[in-house]
């Protein structure tokens, strides 16, 4: 089961209201390369894991991604909270004012809806743990062209936090990734 | 929040992602002796900390006793905080 | 490109293990997003 924390893992700020950068962070909410995402990935995944290694870190880390949806969401109810209805429109969120007004909704910077497509469950650990892999890489990667579209030094700070995060979370599942081969070369050979 | 509030909560947060961090270390390094007793360090003020805090700011969690009334849903959640 | 030593095999992926040794404070671990420094590789913006 799941225990609620009432508090966020980072102090999460930003500087101004910013409907543009919104539009273009939610992306990490509900697209693919996003916290959604990978949470899910690696919750559904742990169940065909061979070793306690990697049903640990799979579980810890797709727990960890709920904190960071958390904090996305936080991002993205301060930069469109006080926003005027004018720059909603300017920014090109008037559709998606009229569908949710300021609400959260996991959905890609082009407005396309979460699917579980975004994600795979090989049942095979070894494709799964690349995928993983992977994804911690896309997700790095996404954050870098934020930080990039981006000049509120504040919301970057946040950023920064949640790429490095990707970083040793990839470390995290190349080590269990190695112990997962160990294991299965000594069934092989035994 | 007041400043005392707010800095005692960004002292959990600071203790509560060290502990996250060995949690994590450990995962696939069950036998790192070294790392375990940091982490098992870390877990006790982390838990001195977090019972300062929530019996001064009411409950984190679940499973907590609460003053009358109820505690739990006492605002600023989370994403209204200002964490400046 | 580094060399493979003898407990390696092609057609493989290999992230070398961390060997825990030093962290950091609590505070400035999480303004860095790890304690650990050997893991700590902040962005660089790229020039565009």
């Amino acid at each position: 089961m799941w225990i609620y924390e009432k508090k966020l893992q980072y102090p999460a700020k930003v500087g101004r209201a910013n409907v543009q950068m919104a539009k273009y962070l939610i992306t990490q909410y509900g697209g693919p390369d996003g916290e959604l995402a990978a949470s899910m990935r690696y919750l559904t995944q742990r169940y065909h894991m061979p070793t306690p290694q990697a049903k640990g870190i799979l579980t810890d880390i797709g727990t960890e991604e709920l904190a960071h949806l958390e904090i996305i969401a936080t991002l993205v109810y301060k930069l469109m909270d006080r926003a005027s209805l004018e720059e909603i429109k300017a920014a090109g969120l008037g559709a998606y004012y009229a569908d949710h007004d300021r609400g959260l909704y996991y959905v890609n910077g082009e407005g396309v809806p979460w699917t579980a497509a975004y994600i795979q469950s090989k049942g095979d650990p070894v494709a799964d743990l690349h995928e993983d892999m992977a994804a911690e890489e896309k997700a790095r990667a996404t954050y870098e062209w934020l930080i990039d579209l981006s000049d509120d030094p504040d919301l970057n700070d946040t950023l920064r936090f949640l790429r490095e995060r990707e970083i040793v979370h990839f470390q995290r599942f190349g080590e269990a990734l190695q112990i997962v081969h160990e294991y299965l070369d000594s069934k092989k050979y035994f | 929040m007041d400043r005392e509030q707010l800095c005692m909560l960004k002292e959990l947060m600071a203790l509560e992602f060290t502990v996250l961090e060995f949690h994590l270390y450990l995962d696939t390094h069950p036998t790192d002796q070294r790392a375990l007793m940091e982490y098992n360090s870390f877990v006790q003020q982390l838990s001195v900390l977090k019972r300062q805090y929530q019996d001064r700011y009411g409950p984190l969690t679940w499973q907590e006793p609460s003053a009358y009334p109820w505690q739990w849903i006492n605002e600023p959640w989370p994403w209204e905080i200002c964490y400046e | 490109m580094f060399t493979p030593n003898d407990q390696m095999r092609l057609a493989r992926a290999y992230v070398p293990f961390q060997i825990f040794s030093k962290r950091l404070e609590p505070m400035e671990g999480l303004l860095k997003g790890t304690i650990f420094p050997e893991l700590y590789f902040p962005y660089q913006r790229h020039k565009k």
